[in-house]
């Protein structure tokens, strides 16, 4: 069996139910945006300070986002018990692994691409391709991070407790390297070619520390 | 006095020896003043956290390629003593960040990794006593405390990679005076002791835990045979 197929295939029948029920993307808009509000009320937001308080409301707001987005990506599975049966089947528990990733990931993708120019919108930041690829990348390793203790908090009590503890603490080095490439890239201090070297290491390190791991989480 | 607590005590008498070499013997610090005598636990119990993350790292790795309960033990145990020494690691810190630096705190990356790493391991001690205990509990650890890992490193070398205003290594630069050197590397010595031995009680804990979840199930499954006498 192809893993790059079998991959696919999850990860069109994760788009494809959300694209029926339309159901988290929808929600993940309205609570990006709801993160850009509470924003603007927690700090004294001006035309002069916009550009050094953006890029953490933007950073927060993903990562929320971010947590509701993998909190959800096993449910249909455990409530349908339905991850059972795809092991069953002869697909490579990493293929599924990495099918039930870029799902998520693309639904991600989808509330950045509410996020950034709301953020432009509301707050004047200027909205680049540095920016845009900057956020593009810490999500790759955030999605694997992401969904690897997603699977692994799915058949654990007090998951919505346990998964923030588990997943942000392993994101900070995204979040470091993610919030000086956009600082930069807003025209804050900070070397941005760095920043995303930095990024890109990451991503390949966890990526394939997921992927390594993700038989032992999945295969039960 | 059975074997255990002869170590315990041994462990014991050890660090009152390194403190009183910490006071008593090492010199004043001619900048920082008495304060400066944090460092000699602070280092080391940085040093014996890293070193009780490395066990949970390789009970990890064990305990997924065999599923052996004894390196699912001896990583349990690392962890909770890890996550005591990185307390007292911070705490330390923080107490000689205080007058030097004139802050308990700043967002140094050293510092922010190392409250990372407490965070890691504080979140594997949660997630084992959520899961279920018995296999699951100890898949989840040992990918948790592998990942956990990764971390380390990370906590090393980001004195180089950031900037930092933390104290750089000064052991490997060869800056420490021949009595202060000696002072820290027996405070070494005796905190990897002291460590060892409270990780191996706790691995007893672990051990007498399993046990008792062990008995206990049965109980409830095996209805049709006769329950055994409990001695």
């Amino acid at each position: 069996m192809n893993p790059f197929r079998v991959a696919l295939a999850v990860a069109r029948k994760d788009l494809r139910s959300e694209w029926r029920t339309r159901e988290m993307v929808p929600a993940l808009a309205q609570f990006v945006v709801l993160a850009l509000l509470i924003g603007n009320f927690g700090f004294q937001i001006d035309s002069r300070n916009a550009l050094t308080i953006a890029p953490g409301i933007l950073w927060m707001a993903l990562v929320f986002a971010g947590l509701v987005a993998f909190g959800r990506t096993f449910a249909a599975e455990r409530e349908q018990a339905s991850l059972d049966a795809m092991l069953m089947t002869p697909a490579s528990p990493v293929a599924i692994f990495a099918g039930k990733a870029l799902a998520a990931s693309v639904l991600l993708v989808a509330c950045e691409a509410v996020l950034l120019p709301a953020l432009t919108l509301f707050f004047g930041t200027p909205l680049s391709g540095e920016v845009v690829a900057a956020v593009l990348l810490a999500t790759v390793g955030m999605a694997a991070l992401g969904v690897m203790f997603a699977a692994i908090v799915a058949r654990v009590r007090a998951r919505e407790l346990l998964l923030p503890l588990l997943t942000l603490p392993l994101w900070i080095p995204f979040i470091v390297a993610g919030g000086q490439a956009v600082q930069s890239a807003m025209g804050l201090p900070g070397s941005y070619q760095e920043a995303i070297g930095l990024l890109i290491d990451f991503d390949i390190l966890f990526v394939v520390l997921t992927s390594l791991a993700a038989r032992f989480v999945l295969d039960e | 006095m059975n074997r255990a607590e002869r170590w315990a005590a041994a462990a014991v008498a050890l660090m009152l020896v390194a403190g009183a070499v910490i006071f008593l013997y090492a010199p004043t610090d001619a900048l920082q003043g008495p304060v400066q005598r944090i460092f000699y636990l602070h280092v080391s119990a940085a040093i014996a956290a890293y070193g009780c993350f490395a066990v949970v790292l390789l009970g990890g790795i064990v305990y997924l390629r065999n599923e052996s309960l004894v390196a699912d033990r001896c990583a349990r145990a690392g962890a909770l003593v890890g996550v005591v020494l990185t307390t007292v690691t911070l705490v330390m810190g923080m107490l000689w960040a205080k007058p030097i630096w004139g802050t308990f705190w700043t967002w140094d990356a050293r510092l922010t990794s190392t409250l990372v790493l407490w965070i890691i391991y504080a979140g594997y001690l949660l997630v084992r006593r959520l899961a279920e205990p018995g296999r699951q509990a100890a898949r989840i650890g040992a990918v948790v405390g592998i990942f956990g890992f990764v971390d380390v490193p990370v906590v090393h070398f980001s004195v180089t990679w950031w900037r930092t205003q933390h104290p750089g290594p000064i052991i490997v630069n060869d800056a420490l005076p021949a009595q202060m050197l000696a002072t820290f590397l027996l405070t070494v010595a005796c905190t990897l002791i002291l460590a060892a031995v409270m990780v191996w009680m706790r691995y007893r804990i672990e051990t007498l835990m399993d046990e008792k979840q062990h008995i206990a199930e049965p109980v409830k499954v095996v209805t049709a045979r006769e329950p055994e006498p409990v001695p």
